[in-house]
């Protein structure tokens, strides 16, 4: 008997019958090296990998924005048009609720169905080219580092979409501790969902740098899943990460028939919300927001409870038509955008955008763009949470130390700006 | 009077094309559930074929059936317990070796296996020649060449399928060596008094055994020959 044990033994042999056996009945004809390796000579360079890769994210950022945007226009357009139309039905009550509720609610998260669509047809490129399996490989060392498992990384990328099947995919990952720490950290990768109010509250108020903020905050998700990573590993769960062997699928050209297969399937995820929770958190904030009929939104539900949150939300800057974005937010995060069009266009004629820059600083909306980025997952991903962890303990740990953190990193932005001069 | 219903578990390593071998075998007849009492999505579908109605459950990808991740013990579990009439390997022709793996592992647990040897064209662009009729011979397992994505072999498939269910043929044992096989062989002797555990393939148990792997450790625990397995494992030291 040698010295190893059994347990090493076994699959060592296993192992030498699969190689034996495929030495017995393959054959290997010379061949060219591959396009394949010569192109990851570049792609998995050791300097020049990840100066690709963020490359490539901002490209498919730049294509996600600057692309869709005739197609967003129209889409505006269209609703504008259509809740003109809606403000002249007869009934005072069922107009405001069709021009106002619908029209200013849903028609302004609709209007994100351009950037949705493009942001898969981006993602759903490079994952059928066979790249996105090298961004996991070249992240691998990084996550590491900071205590996750490479396969992490491909759960990470795919929070970028949505953080549910993003959560899902985790099952992937064999050592509970790793898989813990992943579904932990996995709310902050910036989902689609969010995306809209970056671009509403970005557009509004950073001007030229709208883009670079919104690229920013998807860095910024990146960074904190990291070091929170870090911290649930050394405090929480001790340990280092169990080693990751992953393969390179060889890359293919993108069949376009996929890439359309993989942008519908996750862009119809966005339209079915919208025609459930979206449409439901609509007519909720429309009713609250307009009644007491007459009274005004200030003093309309949602303004008293909004009023009521703000002193909470003050230091940040955050007035209470922002607190109540944000509380209805939980629902679903573009509801965050559909409160912001009922509760400033109710009030007033104008575009939304032009009000927003008119009430919040850049630094406010700053602030803003990272709280909701952080601040809790939705319904439907806590729901995930805890049906993956299978505890409730977990599930609120992970509401709670979100809102801690949205709250601290948002005040540091603040604080950061005011000593810097802006705001 | 024969069983004309086969109930069929796919399984196969992740990126095989195990789910366009899946919707070419069922087309449109699929059904999405879940893993009882899991949250992982459990597929099925249904296809006729040579007057037998065939029940396909698609398994989770996995690389080897070590039952760590919550995948792996699905498909083990599928396996080991409901004990499906042919379990169909899809193996990826351009990564023979590392699939091969988990045959060895679907051979231990004595499934009635058919290999669908797919991806062969991707193979070949690759300058590999698989000959899939040696394959066939060196594991005594009917192995077919399929390219799931163009749908060639799927018939050939289908009849492998039926074939297999009419006249099952365990898979003949691969050795792992003396020493393993020693240990393995008294462990099956020991096991084969206890009748709780001769529900189960013996030879997979003893191997599961001397990998120590938990779930079966805790399954001859609460067994009556548990003294004796502790000697036989004692050898190891």
């Amino acid at each position: 008997m040698s010295g190893k044990s059994f347990e090493a033994l076994i699959p060592e042999r296993r192992y030498e019958v699969a190689s034996k056996i495929t030495q017995r009945v393959v054959k290997k004809r010379e061949t060219r090296p591959s396009i394949s390796d010569a192109l990851d000579q570049v792609f998995l360079h050791k300097w020049l990998g990840l100066p690709i890769f963020f490359a490539m994210l901002w490209a498919a950022f730049r294509w996600t924005f600057d692309a869709s945007a005739p197609v967003s226009d129209a889409i505006d357009a269209f609703f504008s048009w259509l809740g003109e139309i809606a403000a002249t039905v007869p009934n005072e009550v069922l107009a405001s609720f069709l021009s106002d509720g619908l029209c200013g609610g849903l028609g302004f998260v609709l209007v994100f169905v351009g950037p949705i669509f493009f942001l898969f047809f981006a993602l759903g490129l490079l994952e059928d080219s066979g790249y996105l399996a090298r961004a996991a490989f070249l992240m691998d060392r990084l996550m590491h580092r900071f205590g996750m498992h490479g396969r992490s990384f491909i759960c990470m990328l795919m929070g970028f979409g949505c953080n549910l099947p993003a959560i899902m995919s985790t099952r992937t990952i064999a050592d509970e501790k790793d898989r813990l720490t992943t579904i932990l950290v996995n709310p902050l990768m910036s989902c689609s969902a969010r995306l809209p109010v970056y671009v509403v509250v970005a557009g509004a108020v950073m001007g030229q740098y709208a883009s670079a903020a919104v690229f920013s905050m998807y860095v910024l998700g990146l960074a904190l899943a990291l070091m929170m990573a870090l911290l649930f590993r050394r405090v929480l769960f001790g340990g280092e990460p169990s080693p990751f062997i992953m393969e390179l699928p060889p890359y293919s050209k993108p069949l376009m028939r996929n890439v359309f297969i993989y942008m519908w399937e996750r862009g119809v995820v966005f339209l079915k919300k919208a025609a459930t929770i979206l449409l439901a958190g609509a007519l909720i904030l429309w009713f609250l927001s307009t009644f007491p009929w007459g009274a005004g939104v200030e003093n309309s539900y949602a303004g008293l409870l909004g009023h009521a949150i703000e002193p909470l939300l003050r230091p940040l800057g955050f007035d209470w038509r922002l607190a109540v974005a944000l509380f209805f937010g939980f629902m679903a995060k573009e509801v965050v955008v559909e409160a912001l069009g009922i509760l400033y266009g109710v009030e007033e004629e104008e575009a939304v955008s032009a009000i927003l820059a008119n009430s919040i600083t850049p630094l406010t909306g700053y602030a803003f763009m990272a709280f909701t980025l952080i601040y809790i997952p939705c319904l439907a991903t806590i729901g995930i949470i805890r049906s993956e962890t299978g505890s409730w303990r977990w599930t609120l740990f992970s509401v709670a130390y979100l809102l801690a953190l949205a709250y601290i990193v948002s005040a540091l932005i603040v604080a950061l700006g005011h000593l810097l001069g802006f705001g | 009077m024969s069983k004309r219903e086969i109930l069929v578990g796919l399984i196969g390593n992740p990126n095989v094309g195990k789910s366009s071998v899946f919707n070419r075998l069922t087309g449109a007849k699929q059904r999405i559930g879940n893993w009882p009492g899991k949250t992982v999505e459990k597929k099925e579908g249904w296809f006729r074929h040579r007057g037998f109605s065939v029940h396909v459950v698609d398994l989770p990808g996995v690389y080897s059936l070590s039952a760590i991740s919550i995948d792996e013990a699905i498909a083990r579990d599928f396996i080991v317990e409901e004990k499906p009439d042919v379990v169909v390997d899809i193996v990826d022709a351009s990564n023979l070796e590392r699939n091969l793996y988990l045959v060895l592992q679907l051979i231990e647990l004595e499934a009635n296996l058919v290999i669908a040897l797919n991806k062969i064209d991707l193979a070949q662009s690759m300058g590999f020649e698989v000959d899939h009729e040696a394959l066939s011979r060196e594991l005594s397992i009917p192995v077919v060449p399929t390219i799931a994505t163009k749908g060639y072999g799927i018939d050939e498939l289908k009849d492998a399928i039926i074939s297999s269910f009419e006249n099952p043929q365990p898979p003949k044992p691969i050795s792992y060596g003396e020493d393993v096989e020693q240990a393995i062989s008294e462990l099956v002797e020991a096991f084969r008094s206890d009748a709780e555990l001769s529900k189960y393939p013996l030879r997979w148990l003893a191997i599961m055994c001397l990998e120590r792997d938990q779930t079966v450790a805790s399954l001859i625990k609460k067994s009556s020959i548990y003294d004796k397995v502790k000697e036989v494992l004692g050898f190891e030291r």
